[in-house]
């Protein structure tokens, strides 16, 4: 299951040890994203497509756990196990091989440092050598060939780790380095669609409209070219003029940068716009997998359904799934959707259903389909 | 049908201070000229973009906020506005002129007719987390309207706290409970009942559904319809979820940077919106269908800033149909066919 | 309704503040220096209730008032070391120290409660009006305050300690004149209460005729103590108005308050009980803090001797006694019992309120965050 993908999840479970008592956060997800492929990931509030994508980079937060599953990322044509690596190879991992933006870019943005010096942050850390390179060419073609500068980054290239060479960054004013660095971050604004580049990198975060800093903020992840990109979502709280925008880049930028995305959003007209796959979450479970056109046209998952005629339709009635989402913290037995559910039957309400492929490249957890073993 | 609220060229600016002295540099144009009429028992639907003024307009109307200009008339006969309209058009400084303005123009409104005016017109708001006190209990939230304006209190005033937190779908058991104990639909609810105890005729719904659960929306939505009908009210359904207005609306105004673009009934102004913006709008929503997907953004570019709008039409920077006309001049609201306004130059010229 | 109904009805009601009330005290228990604090406060507060039974007073005295023990004048002029009559000791005047502890803490608590409460009340009245109404009145209210902060603390309060006239005339007919004069000009610029209007003009009327012809004063007469206590209220107050207008702001924008007007309520209703409730917490706290530093400032005071009067049975008063009795290192050690003693129940006391004004600080701002 694992070869043709990128980043494979299998039956992952997160618990929050919390004063009300523990949070099943997530009971067994099972997820699979290939390489260039647009995986939307769909749910209510709560059911825990965020939890998901912060178990991926190793970022859940105290009083979470992640207990069992497992966790790969096929890079390089190695398979890593995410969650045995340690601490420094993750943080290898974060921004480099996998980015993620989030839903108020301006919470995310520091509010003291210009965009500039925040995506020039980005790039320094993963591609230091590169820029190194690049200012000690610069200097070399302005004639300057042997300045205490350019011995600096000659320096840091071949010994980086030596105190002589810090002690000599320390005062070393780095001034072509920077300008390296500028010139690839207003590339980089204007690639996301920036009116203005130049301007607008000197600019501080609550200077910038939702959109122009969701923008910054895609251009930041994909600084260093990310083979995947988690996107929780990014366009909720923006207009929906600007939204379709955003959407667009998105597409856009798939075709250039050919990463993964993972596109998590409650919305399904996001998801019939973007997605080639979509993943359906329900309180903790992915209860359906499918190709975007088939979800739409034959889901399977009576949740999914459901899902599917709550979509406001003028001149009808507002459907809504009756009942409220159970509290995770005892979450019912078996399927946790079998109260809400109108084709319940017996078993669901004790066996846990099964995610299982029922059609080509279809997978669904549920006892309709045969989901008990 | 008569028209429970008209307004007519309504303005409402927020100053900018700035400088040493703190004067008035600039002015935000939240709402710049705004006519339109509500009809009795209509549900009127409001949409735009951030920033486009429709909160300012709900509040204003409500005298929330104090207009700088216009007009606002709350169930006034047709007689008596025609001859406001008249009048001001001839004859601004008369003194019937101001007589009629005082006694009727709830935009000239304060201290005690504006309280009365409270117990007819009512709003709820976005987020039911801030719009609530959190220290309060939820029987003295409900009761509030009854005990400050003096319709009831005490007893009588449980009585109906109970009635109308049944009609919203609580009960009796959750009168003595902080808001923080509810989840986000249900304190949705207890604003509804704190907005309608005193029986107003017309509320002003900001967003009621967007800080709240995707799967508790239908039913909000479903209770908002229910009420509407149980207690003869008329709405002003204000939203940037056009498939919700598009289901709840009867009538749908769209802004755009302070003024109304398009003003027309719901299907008509979805099946066949005529200006360039509500075009636009429309197609940027996205629909879940895979199948239609679409391949490029209807509109391009950014919204500009409220506080120096473009000159002449303000959407005309964008627009795709942009004449020289609409570089200089603001167009107005015209009826193109029946019952359908668009304010635009190119459309106008056909 | 019936009267067993109506009670069950009000124990209902107060059901979800019990259950806030009991989370509270949990966080309480959990944090061992807050009953540490808590602690050290209740002792005090049970020694300042059996003062009489602990340290009984001579009939006919003023029990504050410290009596000198005769039998010892005639011995010696210092200072005499802790015996069995004199458990602390006595200071040079022969003034029981132990009696003055304990009488001390009685007033440690008048005072520190007292200031704390006029500085709370003057202090919470300006910052809200100024933070409310803002504009011109929240100009004029701040810049008033900035010059009382601007001037050093303990020196505006020994200026005004002396500054106060120790009888004070108080015109009230020209109180009720101005007050009467204010609020009809307000009634009649604003017109809110019609019906206060004129019962005002007869009060009015009736005030300036009493002015012109035979003017009430009375005259109040201020102890030392209740000059210091008004002055370190006066010091005090401009403190608890910069924190509560910032508090006010930040409360006034939210959206309850405008749901508040929406529905109808007045200002002052608005004011009384949606505003205040919601920022008097961070109040809470620093009022904590503040009896404790107050106490510490009233011992101040006194130990320069612009405090209460010499025979005042006050742990400064006791302290200030002692200065020329500790003049050498040798002395300090010898009357070691004049200062220390007093000196440690000043500690305790300052030290059981920051404890606990530190806990609170703890465990009231995730209560605030859990809403």
């Amino acid at each position: 299951m694992t070869e043709d993908s990128l980043v494979a999840v299998k039956n992952l479970v997160v618990k929050f040890y919390t004063y009300a008592g523990v949070v099943e956060a997530l009971d067994g997800v099972n997820l699979k994203i290939r390489p260039g492929e647009i995986l939307g990931l769909v749910g209510e509030t709560g059911c825990g497509k965020s939890v998901t994508s912060f178990s991926i980079l190793q970022l859940v937060p105290p009083p979470g756990r992640i207990e069992e599953g497992e966790i790969y990322l096929n890079v390089g044509g190695k398979t890593l196990d995410i969650r045995s690596l340690p601490k420094d190879a993750i943080r290898q991992i974060r921004g480099k091989d996998i980015a993620m933006i989030f839903q108020e870019p301006r919470a995310y943005l520091n509010p003291v440092y210009t965009v500039e010096t925040q995506i020039g942050e980005a790039l320094l850390t993963h591609r230091k050598n590169e820029f190194l390179q690049k200012a000690i060419e610069a200097l070399e073609k302005a004639g300057k060939k042997s300045s205490f500068e350019k011995r600096v980054y000659e320096r840091m290239l071949k010994k980086p780790k030596s105190l002589v060479t810090k002690i000599m960054a320390k005062f070393c004013r780095k001034k072509t380095l920077m300008k390296e660095v500028h010139k690839e971050v207003v590339e980089l604004l204007r690639s996301v669609e920036i009116a203005d580049p130049e301007r607008v990198a000197k600019m501080y975060p609550f200077e910038l409209s939702g959109g122009m800093a969701q923008r910054a903020v895609i251009a930041m992840a994909l600084s260093c070219q990310p083979l995947m990109l988690i996107a929780d979502e990014p366009t909720t709280n923006l207009d929906v003029t600007v939204q379709a925008q955003i959407l667009n880049l998105v597409r856009e930028l798939r075709k250039t940068f050919k990463s993964s995305i993972l596109y998590i959003t409650h919305d399904l007209g996001v998801i019939a716009e973007l997605c080639d796959r979509v993943a359906v979450m329900y309180a903790g479970n992915v209860v359906e997998s499918a190709d975007v056109y088939e979800l739409f046209e034959a889901p399977l998952h009576p949740y999914t359904k459901a899902l599917l005629e709550s979509i406001p339709k003028p001149g009808e009635e507002f459907k809504s799934i009756p009942g409220t989402v159970p509290s995770l913290i005892n979450p019912p037995k078996g399927c946790r959707f079998h109260d809400r559910c109108q084709y319940e039957m017996d078993v669901c309400r004790k066996i846990k259903p099964e995610f299982i492929e029922v059609k080509k490249d279809h997978f669904v957890a549920c006892h309709l389909y045969g989901g008990s073993k | 049908m008569s028209s429970i609220i008209t307004i007519r060229n309504l303005k409402k600016h927020y100053p900018i201070f700035g400088g040493v002295f703190k004067r008035r540099v600039a002015s935000v144009k939240a709402v710049d000229g705004v006519s339109l009429n509500i009809f009795k028992g209509e549900t009127f639907g409001l949409v735009g973009e951030s920033g486009c003024g429709k909160t300012t307009l709900g509040k204003t109307i409500l005298r929330l906020l104090k207009p700088d200009a216009g007009n606002i008339f709350f169930d006034v006969p047709e007689s008596i506005i025609n001859e406001v309209i008249e009048l001001e058009r001839t004859n601004p400084k008369s003194k019937r002129l101001k007589l009629l303005r005082s006694q009727y123009d709830i935009a000239t409104f304060s201290g005690e007719r504006l309280l009365r005016l409270r117990r007819r017109m009512q709003i709820v708001y976005q987020d039911p987390t801030t719009s609530l006190d959190p220290r309060m209990l939820v029987k003295d939230i409900v009761a509030e309207p009854l005990v400050a304006q003096g319709i009831a209190k005490g007893e009588e005033a449980r009585k109906l706290v109970v009635d109308i937190l049944k009609k919203v779908g609580l009960g009796e058991q959750h009168l003595y409970r902080f808001p923080h104990e509810f989840s986000g639909g249900q304190r949705q609810r207890i604003a509804i009942a704190r907005a309608l105890v005193c029986r107003p005729e017309f509320v002003v719904l900001d967003e009621p559904t967007s800080s709240v659960d995707v799967s508790v929306r239908a039913q909000l939505l479903n209770l908002f319809k229910d009420l509407q009908k149980e207690l003869n009210l008329t709405y002003m359904f204000i939203s940037h979820d056009l498939s919700i207005v598009e289901c709840i609306s009867d009538r749908v105004a769209i802004m755009y940077l302070g003024k109304i673009n398009e003003l027309a009934p719901t299907y008509k102004i979805f099946k066949n919106p005529m200006h360039p913006y509500s075009q636009a709008l429309i197609a940027s929503v996205p629909i879940p269908d895979p199948k239609k997907r679409k391949e490029r953004a209807p509109l391009t570019g950014e919204v500009p800033s409220p506080v120096n709008p473009p000159a002449g039409c303000r959407f005309h920077p964008r627009c795709p149909l942009v004449m020289d006309v609409c570089r200089k001049e603001e167009p107005q609201l015209f009826e193109v066919e029946k019952d359908h306004y668009v304010a635009c130059f190119a459309v106008a010229k056909r | 309704m019936d009267l067993s109904a109506k009670w069950k009805e009000l124990k209902v009601s107060w059901q979800p503040r019990i259950k806030e009330w009991k989370f509270m005290l949990k966080r309480i228990r959990e944090s061992p220096l807050a009953l540490i604090g808590i602690a050290i406060i209740i002792g005090f507060v049970i020694i300042a209730c059996l003062a009489p039974v602990l340290a009984p007073p001579q009939a006919g005295w003023d029990p504050f008032m410290l009596r000198p023990d005769k039998d010892l004048a005639i011995l010696t002029p210092d200072p005499t070391p802790p015996t069995t009559r004199h458990i602390f000791g006595t200071t040079a005047e022969k003034f029981d120290i132990y009696y003055g502890c304990i009488w001390g803490t009685i007033n440690a608590f008048r005072v520190g409660l007292i200031v704390v409460a006029i500085a709370l009340v003057i202090g919470v009245v300006l910052g809200t009006v100024a933070a409310y109404y803002g504009g011109l009145i929240d100009e004029i209210l701040m810049r008033f305050t900035d010059i009382i902060i601007a001037l050093p603390g303990l020196v505006l309060a020994m200026a005004l300690v002396i500054a106060f006239p120790t009888t004070i005339p108080l015109n009230i007919t020209l109180i009720i004149l101005v007050v009467s004069a204010v609020l009809s000009i307000y009634f009649a610029a604003f017109k809110p209460q019609r019906k206060y209007l004129l019962p005002n003009q007869i009060i009015l009327l009736i005030s300036l005729f009493l002015y012109l012809t035979n003017p009430i004063v009375i005259g109040l007469n201020m102890s030392k103590l209740d000059k210091v206590l008004i002055s370190l209220a006066i010091v005090g107050w401009p403190g608890y108005a910069r924190l509560i207008r910032g508090e006010v702001l930040r409360v006034k924008n939210e959206d309850y308050v405008e749901a508040a007007k929406a529905s109808g309520c007045s200002d002052l209703r608005i004011i009384i009980k949606h505003i205040l409730p919601n920022t008097v917490y961070p109040l809470l706290i620093v009022v904590t803090l503040d009896i404790g530093s107050i106490v510490l400032t009233a011992a101040a005071l006194s130990f320069l001797g612009i405090g209460a009067d010499p025979n005042f049975a006050d742990w400064g008063n006791i302290i200030s006694m002692s200065r020329t009795w500790i003049s050498s290192p040798e002395l300090l050690v010898r009357h070691y019992y004049t200062f220390l003693i007093p000196g440690i129940f000043i500690s305790l006391f300052v030290l059981g309120w920051n404890l606990l004004g530190d806990a609170l600080r703890d465990i009231l701002d995730p209560m605030i965050r859990r809403r």
